[in-house]
């Protein structure tokens, strides 16, 4: 089967600062696709690569059999892209914003029409069609941003975090959508974003980066299923005997894995409820003090710490952006 | 061919657009034109001696509209390039970069737009100057008129779009355009005759595309020539420039975008 989007050893710096870091990977004809990581890990340079906008520093990318490099042009006949931001022209109508967007993409003139009818359908903008898009909520503004990217059918659709800044019910909305569209065109789909729950519910595999490195490619059911049955969480009094206390933990046969993050201890085990005694009975032993413990079923957002060793923190994350995009500045200027 | 004049018109139709949409932007940019040719066309009425010296017979106002039309084009037009930034920092630019078409004419669809806007905003100055009492000896000239200000403003439109794309910010912008547009107004005959401007001052007036327009308006305008510049010089000189501006501008642009914003 001809894999829809394919890397090797794909790279991109700016700088000194390595946004992507020798990335491999490959996407089937047909799944969605989701790149899992917080802001800066490089989600977003992968996805501008693929998509022709920025060149790689090294390495390989073809999508739908082309390179990015060399034939940019035939990968663009071939691909949608949604954007983060909202692209949409305010003062035009959201009739106008499509026959826009057909025109760029080529769209045959006797075809427009139909095309465009057929996804105001789809995304049920129909009776909102001539209003101006200034007068739209931030969930109609996108779902005609996705619209847009689906009127010429491409082979790819890139959607880079297709909910952000929208509240629950619209992203669970845009989320039917998303499936909607995968179901109705056989389209392969690869979205960026760093909700957990929405790699979760959409995506046939996820790939998680951070640093600019895929940590590990899986589907979301392996990834939670190789964390073991339960997660364990501690937080203890900080002290000097840490070391020795994750190491003692380790000797319990039933504990996978073990992340650390200041205070906070976090042990996946598949045998919790035998564990957790042996846990309390090691700390009266050093005499640590445990302030918490609970005992959960693992989610992606513990599979994304164990492969990262930290949390998704959007706010982190936002003030890192800034940081990058002022480094980023200061390059070109 | 085929799909670069299509894809122009593409850009050249949401350019427009957007312009339609913007309804009090087109009366706020005509507030200054309309204050130079009604205060400067009247403070400097008593300069008619002067203006007669070199063969101009009539008011300081008719010899001076033709060049407040010109000042409406270049700011019109060398402005005009500013939403290229916007584009670029809000994603209509990714967007067209990512689809099939070519850079080239993203850049002429834009300066395509820009030159017709500026010749509207110019013609609408034109009516202003009709309303005040300048006359027009033969009404059939506002035809060339009108397609030498397209032209024109199609070469200041290229300025306008090579700055933007190569300005990363709207300071760099507004600076940069600020620094040419005064300049290549005041070095031209537009207020003053080009035969009582000091040599040194003629000479370099000379070098300007401006000047040339502004002689060649209002040649069309009231029957006088100056300077012994013929019109046919003048609209050589007009086309050389409109052609490099063009060609500049989209290679340049299509040079920019390629680079992250």
């Amino acid at each position: 089967m001809l894999h829809s989007i394919e890397t090797k050893s794909l790279s991109k710096s700016f700088g000194n600062v390595k946004a992507v870091d020798d990335i491999t990977f490959s996407v089937e004809s047909g799944e969605i696709f989701g790149f899992l990581g917080p802001n800066g890990a490089g989600k977003s340079t992968t996805m501008m690569i693929l998509t022709t906008l920025l060149k790689p520093t090294s390495g390989q990318a073809l999508v739908s059999g082309f390179d990015v490099k060399t034939q940019p042009k035939q990968v663009r006949l071939k691909i949608g892209y949604v954007q983060q931001e909202s692209t949409v022209d305010e003062y035009l109508t959201g009739r106008e914003n499509l026959f826009l967007q057909a025109r760029l993409n080529h769209i045959p003139k006797d075809q427009i029409k139909k095309r465009i009818d057929e996804v105001l359908e789809l995304i049920e903008l129909s009776d909102k069609q001539n209003d101006a898009v200034v007068t739209y909520s931030g969930g109609m503004r996108k779902r005609l941003d996705i619209a847009g990217g689906l009127l010429h059918r491409p082979k790819v659709l890139f959607l880079d975090e297709p909910t952000v800044g929208l509240d629950i019910q619209t992203r669970r909305k845009i989320w039917k959508y998303i499936k909607k569209i995968h179901l109705e065109f056989e389209m392969t789909i690869f979205l960026s974003t760093h909700y957990m729950e929405e790699a979760d519910k959409l995506c046939d595999r996820i790939g998680i980066i951070d640093g600019g490195k895929i940590q590990v490619i899986d589907s979301p059911q392996n990834m939670k299923k190789a964390m073991g049955n339960e997660v364990i969480s501690l937080v203890i009094e900080k002290f000097d005997d840490e070391n020795k206390f994750i190491s003692k933990l380790r000797t319990i046969e039933y504990i996978k894995k073990i992340n650390e993050d200041q205070n906070k201890i976090v042990l996946f085990a598949s045998n919790g409820t035998e564990v957790i005694p042996k846990i309390f009975q090691m700390a009266s032993d050093l005499k640590i003090k445990i302030n918490s413990i609970s005992l959960t079923q693992p989610t992606l957002d513990d599979v994304f710490i164990s492969y990262t060793g930290h949390e998704i923190r959007s706010e982190e994350g936002g003030f890192n952006r800034k940081r990058e995009h002022a480094k980023m500045k200061r390059l070109r200027a | 061919m085929n799909s670069l004049l299509y894809d122009t018109y593409t850009i050249f139709w949401r350019e427009l657009k957007r312009y339609k949409k913007s309804r009090s932007g087109v009366l706020i940019r005509l507030i200054q034109p309309a204050i130079w040719i009604i205060v400067i066309g009247n403070t400097f009425s008593g300069t008619e001696p002067l203006i007669q010296s070199v063969g101009f017979e009539g008011q300081y106002i008719e010899f001076m509209a033709p060049g407040v039309i010109i000042l409406t084009a270049i700011f019109t037009s060398i402005f005009g390039g500013v939403n290229t930034l916007w584009d670029r920092r809000y994603g209509f630019m990714n967007k067209a970069l990512t689809s099939p078409i070519s850079r080239s004419s993203i850049a002429l669809g834009k300066m395509s737009a820009i030159s017709l806007i500026a010749a509207l905003q110019a013609s609408l100055i034109l009516g202003i100057a009709l309303a005040i009492g300048v006359t027009f000896p033969n009404p059939i000239m506002i035809a060339p008129i009108m397609a030498i200000v397209i032209l024109f403003s199609l070469g200041f439109s290229g300025i306008s779009v090579i700055v933007a794309a190569t300005a990363k910010s709207q300071e760099t912008f507004w600076g940069v355009i600020n620094f040419l547009g005064m300049p290549l107004f005041m070095l031209s005959p537009a207020l003053f005759p080009l035969e009582l401007l000091p040599d040194w001052l003629a000479a370099i007036a000379k070098l300007n595309p401006v000047t040339y327009t502004v002689l060649l308006v209002r040649e069309l305008m009231t029957g006088v020539s100056e300077g012994g510049i013929s019109a046919l010089l003048s609209i050589a000189v007009i086309s050389v420039f409109v052609l490099i501006m063009v060609g500049l501008a989209s290679y340049v642009f299509t040079r920019e975008v390629n680079k992250p914003f």
